[in-house]
């Protein structure tokens, strides 16, 4: 017997669970407008779903302040090195073999 | 008193909601002259990779100069040890000399440059057989049957934050939290959060769909979330 395809999940922010899974896309814009209409429904009577919205949003701002790790000094001066000196090798080789075959 | 939590939405009930959504997604707004920027850049290694193919070594450099800051960046984020970090990043820039002639164009430089860091960082993880993974349910929230929040009612502890602790502290505390995330679920967050790359670019760059790349940032993000809030003594759900 051929198995009935099953229709997708719609998801919805009805409970707090199905928001919270929405948080993401809803902070960086991504939620449908109707979707959207309902996150902000269920924020504006659960205080708990503000208040679980708001620490998400500040652990994102945190981790998008977090200080960049500069590149020493000594390992670009040490990577330059490298990629200079097996550059010089490959260019030394094609040269002889470049002489070989016009000598 | 009525405050705004995003556009065209009025918090009259919440004002604790006043965190500012500018400050969370400034990266992902300011999306004019990012792309300005990015098309300058593109522009600029289009004639550095032609170079590069040419065989004109100069060209390394220059693209040396431009990403290196960047990518070590990145890979000291996924890898934690700055004497692997430089291995890595030698590997990445002698593959883009080697490999130059084999890149078509088909996505960006940048992008084939941090798919580069990112799978040279977590190869690296692979074989040195030392990363200890944290388990996440502990930092996860928990809901009820019926879909409320498990532990009620949640704190909301994001303006607590600053003034609890210095800056530096609450960087380190965050650090050390997102040393303790996954590999891959590291590299997705580091590009997104800390570089604002989209979540088109993450997949790009990682080898996942935009939809996982979407799933692992959401469920790292929850991490870090949990962890803070466990640190200021609050339940992770």
């Amino acid at each position: 017997m051929r198995k009935r395809k099953q229709a997708p999940l719609l998801l919805s922010a009805e409970t707090c669970k199905e928001l919270t899974e929405l948080i993401s896309d809803y902070v960086t814009g991504q939620l449908k407008p109707s979707l959207k209409r309902e996150f902000e429904q269920h924020l504006s009577i659960c205080p708990d779903c503000v208040n679980f919205l708001n620490s998400y949003k500040k652990t994102i701002a945190l981790t998008g302040a977090l200080e960049p790790t500069t590149l020493p000094a000594k390992v670009r001066n040490n990577v330059l090195d490298f990629l200079r000196k097996k550059m010089r090798r490959i260019a030394t080789f094609l040269f002889c073999l470049a002489s070989q075959f016009s000598g | 008193m009525q405050v705004s939590i995003d556009s065209g939405f009025s918090m009259a009930q919440h004002p604790s909601a006043a965190i500012s959504m500018g400050e969370l997604v400034s990266r992902r707004t300011s999306k004019a002259p990012r792309v300005t920027r990015r098309r300058k850049a593109g522009n600029q290694d289009i004639g550095l990779i032609e170079r590069l193919k040419a065989g004109d070594q100069a060209a390394l450099e220059a693209i040396f100069n431009l990403y290196s800051g960047k990518l070590y960046n990145v890979a000291h984020r996924i890898l934690g040890e700055a004497a692997d970090t430089e291995e890595v990043i030698q590997d990445v820039f002698w593959t883009v000399y080697r490999k130059a002639k084999s890149f078509q164009g088909n996505s960006q430089f940048s992008t084939w440059l941090y798919r580069l860091t990112v799978n040279a960082a977590l190869g690296k993880i692979r074989r040195s057989k030392r990363n200890k993974e944290v388990e996440y349910e502990e930092f996860l929230p928990k809901f009820q049957d019926d879909g409320h929040h498990m532990v009620r009612p949640v704190v909301d502890w994001s303006d607590t934050l600053d003034e609890k602790y210095a800056r530096r502290e609450l960087q380190e505390l965050l650090g050390q939290a997102l040393s303790q995330l996954k590999p891959l679920d590291k590299a997705v967050i580091v590009l997104s959060d800390l570089e604002g790359h989209s979540d088109g670019e993450i997949a790009a760059s990682v080898g996942l769909t935009v939809s996982a790349v979407k799933t692992r940032l959401h469920r790292a993000r929850l991490f870090l979330r949990g962890k803070l809030a466990v640190h200021l003594g609050h339940s992770a759900a």
